[in-house]
């Protein structure tokens, strides 16, 4: 019986009305659309809160029409509806009205995997002067090897999603009007005390902390490049606290 | 109404590594629901309340804001667990990786209370509602062994929410009452009275609240929930919707008291999902109920 009330929940099928104690057909129309609305937009809003940045892109209208589509094919495999909608961007890459959008299931995935990290486990990171006395403490830095936590990603991406993501959550209007989303981009995604964060990086610094994670030395993960200023991203990465340890 | 919750939460309970005295204001004073935008102002402010309420649900995660947060106001106040997602009255085996889940939860934060719903949630997918179940011994049967599972598993007395319904099935054999009954009868679960519950579903099914209060089985209650609900706009059945997302109405006050009139003096929370006012509204409405049940209880227990 399950089976059935769930498929009238999806669908205007009346095969489950016989079950449900009404006067008339219209009653139960009215009882049962409590049912649907309540499980349709409950999904729908979840989606729009897992994927804030791309319901603002594509606006509330056609972020809703969109997400309904996905709803009544895909619901949660979970009850812990933070981890719905692992498969939403690749679904919106192949919703034809989304087309328009072609970065949009990219953005998706992105924010999938931000809310993915921060609700990861947690790594305990270095705080300044631990990092400063790990480096004093030696004559030669260079064959140090900075630990960052192993859930951290760099990602290339085609289009400027780091700065517009940035832009969307900084509040800044004037930096998401700037946008040139078709700039290619490289984006660190890492986590520090609770929550992920997300930056944007030049090739070199890509390069450079895509050593780090490999577990390479400074020396070893310097990229060949003649304006790739190690202070500045040693500085960064401090700022950001997301060293765990300096070995 | 507190033999609920006075027997020992674990046959091999463990020393709590949380303060002491923390489980009295649980007793004495009404709580409120626990969202994200509250942790801060909880943390610096410490409110006035008997302790918080979280779905067990959206503290699942390995990490991140939601667990630190809880166990930060877990050193402060009592929580209770409210389960949405094991799915009691489904008619397909517990999830038991997610009961996994959930009682490490339970083991962790050592709730005064966990509590589910009789309902389903899940056929296959997770459908996100509380669906409603058919009142007739198949059913019951079913429910009472998902309660054995899940009372094993997280080896404590948990509390079984009453529903709110916005149809009633025609193969059902009993009313919602003796099924409830029967339920904990069998089971040996303890209920959680939803007032605002009792309030819609009477509504929408043309039933008087009161007659429902007056039948219910109060000596199983542990724990009373408040809550708001909206009216549908439909024009043929004005049904009420059990929303969460308005301010406790007068018609859940006045229930509200006839239902500690018939429960006793009873563990109580303001629960609140949508439409999220500033804390300290919620405050507000937890001191109201406390002011009822001081009203009720401490003076006449001076006559």
């Amino acid at each position: 019986m399950n089976k059935l009330f769930k498929a009238a929940l999806f669908s205007d099928d009346t095969g489950f009305y016989n079950e449900m104690s009404a006067a008339t057909l219209a009653e139960q129309e009215a009882r049962m659309n409590v049912y649907r609305n309540n499980v349709v937009v409950s999904l729908v809003d979840a989606l729009g809160d897992i994927f804030p940045v791309s319901r603002t892109v594509v606006g509330e209208e056609f972020f809703h029409a969109m997400a309904r589509v996905y709803v009544m094919e895909n619901q949660p495999n979970s009850p812990v509806i933070s981890e719905y909608g692992g498969n939403f961007s690749d679904f919106i890459r192949q919703f034809e009205p989304a087309k328009g959008v072609p970065f949009l299931a990219d953005l998706a995935a992105l924010e999938y995997a931000m809310l993915t990290l921060t609700n990861s486990e947690e790594f305990e990171t270095l705080e300044h002067e631990a990092i400063s006395q790990a480096f004093s403490s030696v004559e030669d830095p260079s064959g140090l090897t900075l630990s960052l936590p192993p859930t951290t990603q760099i990602l290339e991406s085609p289009f400027a999603l780091g700065s517009l993501y940035r832009a969307h959550f900084s509040d800044d209007q004037q930096s998401l009007n700037q946008i040139d989303i078709n700039k290619a981009e490289y984006l660190l995604l890492v986590k520090s005390h609770l929550y992920s964060q997300l930056h944007v990086l030049s090739r070199d610094e890509a390069l450079f902390i895509k050593g780090l994670t490999q577990n390479k030395n400074l020396e070893e993960a310097l990229p060949e490049s003649e304006t790739f200023d190690l202070g500045e991203v040693l500085a960064k990465l401090i700022q950001w606290k997301v060293i765990t340890a300096i070995t | 109404m507190s033999h609920v919750l006075s027997e020992p939460s674990s046959p091999q309970a463990v020393e709590s590594p949380f303060s002491s005295g923390l489980e009295d204001t649980f007793l004495s004073h009404t709580g409120i629901s626990l969202k994200p935008a509250y942790y801060a102002p909880i943390l610096a402010e410490r409110p006035s309340v008997g302790f918080f309420e979280v779905h067990a649900e959206n503290y699942l995660s390995k990490g991140g804001p939601a667990q630190y947060y809880l166990r930060k106001i877990r050193e402060h106040y009592p929580v209770t667990v409210h389960g949405v997602g094991l799915s009691i009255g489904g008619e397909q085996d517990i999830n038991m990786e997610h009961l996994k889940r959930v009682a490490q939860l339970v083991k962790d934060i050592q709730p005064e209370v966990f509590s589910e719903h009789l309902a389903w949630s899940t056929h296959d997918t997770f459908l996100n509602d509380l669906l409603p179940v058919a009142y007739d011994e198949a059913t019951l049967q079913k429910v009472c062994d998902h309660i054995d599972i899940l009372q094993n598993f997280l080896q404590r007395k948990v509390l079984i929410e009453n529903p709110s319904t916005y149809f009633q099935f025609n193969r059902s054999e009993m009313s919602e009452i003796d099924f409830i009954t029967e339920m904990s009868r069998r089971s040996g679960c303890g209920l959680l009275l939803d007032v605002n519950n009792i309030e819609v579903s009477c509504h929408n099914h043309g039933h008087n609240p009161y007659h429902y209060l007056e039948a219910f089985p109060v000596h199983a209650v542990g724990q009373i929930h408040l809550a708001g609900h909206t009216t549908d706009t439909n024009a043929l059945v004005p049904l009420k919707i059990d929303s969460h997302d308005e301010p406790v109405p007068e018609d859940v006050w006045s229930l509200y008291q006839y239902a500690l009139v018939k429960a006793g003096n009873c563990p109580t929370l303001i629960e609140r999902d949508g439409n999220l006012p500033a804390m300290k509204e919620l405050v507000e409405e937890a001191h109201k109920a406390d002011s009822i049940r001081d009203d009720m209880f401490r003076r006449g227990a001076r006559l």
